[in-house]
């Protein structure tokens, strides 16, 4: 075969290739779960939840679901609010900014009053606009990126504490805990991961301590030797990761691999016994700065919760954020209760003035101005004997 | 270091490489690229866990025959897969032109990473600890675990036996016939849809193991993850010259190689930006590819 038909060929293999990824993409946008339609007046009042119910995160989006059903029988067994029974319609967004967006629009286009979600940053701040322009209550319950609270929105909240309290108590269990003097940050560049370990780099520098490396994986891969083998060299006294729990197993497993003995910490997004299930043995000894696990709170609302949801499904809640979707769910329900109202800029109101220590699951809740929630509680878990156990006791 | 980032490599390239070798097969004798071949792969992995898990198997030593054995059931498995998305999928559309063909590959794909989904749940799934000996040694500072050395060399191994039997048996000499011209090879005798068959078992079976060993390897699965490492080995295959077999041997070490060196010495983010500019830059030098003059004549 000539060279100029070999380029063509080489050119038209390409543009097939293209558009191939164009179609699959179409595909899976088209494939997105739908809830249907419902009826926004009459009897019924509708909340929707956006949420990764397939995808990497799939496991957290099932939390969600499975949280908010079981309190949306509870509040509909006991006559619904205002009179009306609660209708949820939940929308898959798979984690994925680009799905979030669809998501969002199709979950305004049903009319509903307020949504919970979504479980990650990237995603909830590319539905952040879409709800803002429509003028619906958006809390998030688990996405703690700063800046999503920056942009002066009226309408969004979020139910998770902040970031940077994380950075500082994972800075804290670093150094004082575990005697680090020279500490390795990996993030996977999404929004939450790289606002964690830009923060945790800022407390660690103030105590003092040196970040001898700094660098990402991409959470779409599933080799980080290249990028472990350039930590190890730097001989740091400990990891911590900010990433998800998908990687979280696999960078454990293939740092112990490689002979890579340090302690490895992680944040809140890997306090997941999917990295116990990834690692196996290598799991052992990792530790997680994050909120505590619902079954650690110390409330009456936690134990309750708990309870409930363990009769319900025959399992624990999937983490702390199953208990921080209750939450917001609760927080609505509060509102529209309080205003007796349904109109979203109302209940947006009546949670940023006038919500004050409310009990909720992960402990009393009250907004700032920014729609942030006042307050942290973190705690630290290490895996022992193939389970998350309490390393460092919940701390306000 | 450096040392240890070659190692790093080849272990990701050699995957690479069996996969794409799926990829440059089919391209040689049909001249279409097959866009369910990633899906097969994670097919193969899917399949490898399943039959581990049915096996119930015990840990440590003895799991190394047995996971032989799983490896070449499950690499059958998806063989024998990979021989009904032809029969079904591609051999009716044969005449149709290229386009056709592609639009339906893409449709298997979509097909069977869904299937995956619905058989296997859309959560991340772990694969068992233990299978291979948890055991490496550390020689100046680079560290080879026992599964790295079972991935390179299985891979090798299987590379050079595909390559000895299209060069030296008579099935190969047919099937290197057909990839120069199917009418003249059916004039000599040759069964050509027979053959087809032979070269869609074989891709897929290479790709199905490398599913396995990427599970065994990584120890966590997932259903989207055909179309990454799909991706990338069609860009092996590219990178070697497609429909050369040698090429995609050396395309994906090439790829595995320049990722791993562009995550270690650039920086982790920019690993497939790096690796797809070598691309890029490679296929404007030489748009053949590395190895891509015999095209014609080799499969």
């Amino acid at each position: 075969m000539d060279r100029g038909t070999w380029l063509r060929r080489v050119r038209r293999g390409t543009l097939v290739l293209l558009a191939g990824a164009l179609m699959v993409g179409a595909a899976a946008c088209g494939g997105a779960g739908g809830g249907g339609s419902s009826d926004s007046g009459g009897d019924k009042i509708v909340i929707g939840v956006q949420g990764p119910f397939t995808g990497d995160y799939a496991a957290e989006g099932k939390g969600f679901r499975q949280a908010i059903d079981l309190l949306k029988e509870q509040v509909n067994a006991q006559g619904g609010v205002l009179g009306k029974q609660i209708e949820v319609v939940y929308e898959d967004d798979k984690g994925q900014p680009n799905e979030s967006t669809l998501a969002a629009q199709k979950l305004v286009s049903q009319k509903v009053v307020a949504v919970i979600g979504s479980y990650n940053s990237t995603a909830t701040e590319a539905a952040q606009q879409v709800y803002a322009d429509a003028g619906i209550l958006h809390i998030t319950p688990s996405s703690t990126a700063t800046h999503l609270t920056e942009k002066g929105l009226k309408n969004f909240f979020r139910m998770a504490f902040l970031d940077s309290a994380q950075g500082q108590f994972a800075a804290s269990l670093l150094v004082d805990k575990l005697g680090a003097k020279k500490v390795a940050l990996v993030h996977d560049s999404s929004t939450y991961a790289e606002g964690l370990a830009k923060w945790t780099r800022q407390f660690l520098e103030q105590k003092g301590a040196q970040v001898v490396f700094y660098d990402a994986i991409n959470p779409q891969e599933s080799d980080y030797s290249a990028l472990l083998a350039n930590l190890k060299s730097t001989n740091p006294d400990a990891i911590y990761f900010t990433g998800y729990f998908s990687q979280a197993g696999l960078l454990v497993k293939q740092a112990r691999d490689m002979g890579i003995t340090v302690p490895i910490a992680a944040g809140n997004a890997s306090n997941n016994d999917e990295v116990i299930k990834t690692a196996g043995a290598a799991a052992e000894g990792f530790i997680t700065t994050t909120e505590p696990a619902p079954a650690d709170l110390p409330y009456d609302e936690a134990r309750k919760f708990v309870e409930d949801y363990k009769a319900k499904y025959n399992e624990d809640p999937v983490s702390i954020w199953t208990a921080m979707a209750a939450d917001s769910f609760r927080v609505i329900i509060e509102a529209i209760e309080k205003t007796q109202s349904t109109d979203p800029a109302k209940l947006a109101d009546y949670l940023r003035n006038d919500l004050q220590d409310f009990p909720g699951i992960t402990g009393p809740i009250t907004f700032d101005d920014k729609g942030d929630r006042e307050g942290t509680v973190y705690a630290a878990y290490q895996v022992k004997n193939g389970k998350f156990t309490l390393l460092v006791p919940p701390q306000q | 270091m450096l040392v240890q980032q070659v190692v790093n490599g080849l272990t990701v390239g050699s995957i690479y490489a069996l996969v794409a070798l799926g990829y440059t097969m089919v391209f040689g004798v049909l001249k279409m690229i097959n866009f369910a071949h990633g899906d097969l792969f994670a097919l193969g992995a899917y399949l490898g866990l399943t039959f581990l898990i049915w096996g119930a198997l015990g840990q440590g030593a003895g799991g190394l025959a047995a996971l032989l054995l799983i490896g070449l059931l499950a690499a059958l498995c998806v063989g024998l897969a990979g021989v009904l998305v032809e029969r079904v999928a591609y051999r009716p559309l044969r005449g149709a032109g290229r386009l056709p063909a592609v639009v339906s590959a893409l449709g298997v794909s979509v097909f069977i990473q869904n299937g995956i989904m619905l058989l296997w749940g859309a959560f991340p799934v772990a694969f068992p600890h233990g299978m291979v000996p948890d055991v490496s040694w550390s020689v100046g500072g680079i560290t080879i675990s026992l599964m790295r050395l079972v991935i390179l060399g299985g891979s090798l191994v299987l590379m050079l036996a595909l390559y000895l039997f299209i060069q030296y048996t008579k099935l190969g000499a047919a099937m290197r016939a057909i990839a120069v011209d199917h009418e003249t090879a059916r004039l000599m005798g040759i069964d050509v849809d027979r053959l087809i068959q032979l070269v869609f078992l074989l891709g897929a079976a290479l790709g199905g193991l490398a599913g396995v060993m990427v599970g065994l390897y990584y120890g966590q699965l997932n259903f989207t993850m055909g179309w990454l490492y799909g991706l990338k080995a069609f860009t092996a295959a590219i990178l070697g010259g497609i429909g050369n077999i040698p090429g995609a041997m050396v395309g994906g070490l090439v790829l595995g190689l320049a990722e791993t060196l562009a995550a270690g010495y650039v920086a982790g983010e920019w690993k497939d930006a790096v690796a797809f500019f070598i691309l890029i830059l490679i296929l404007l030098v030489r748009p053949t590819g590395l190895l891509g003059e015999r095209v014609a004549e080799k499969i």
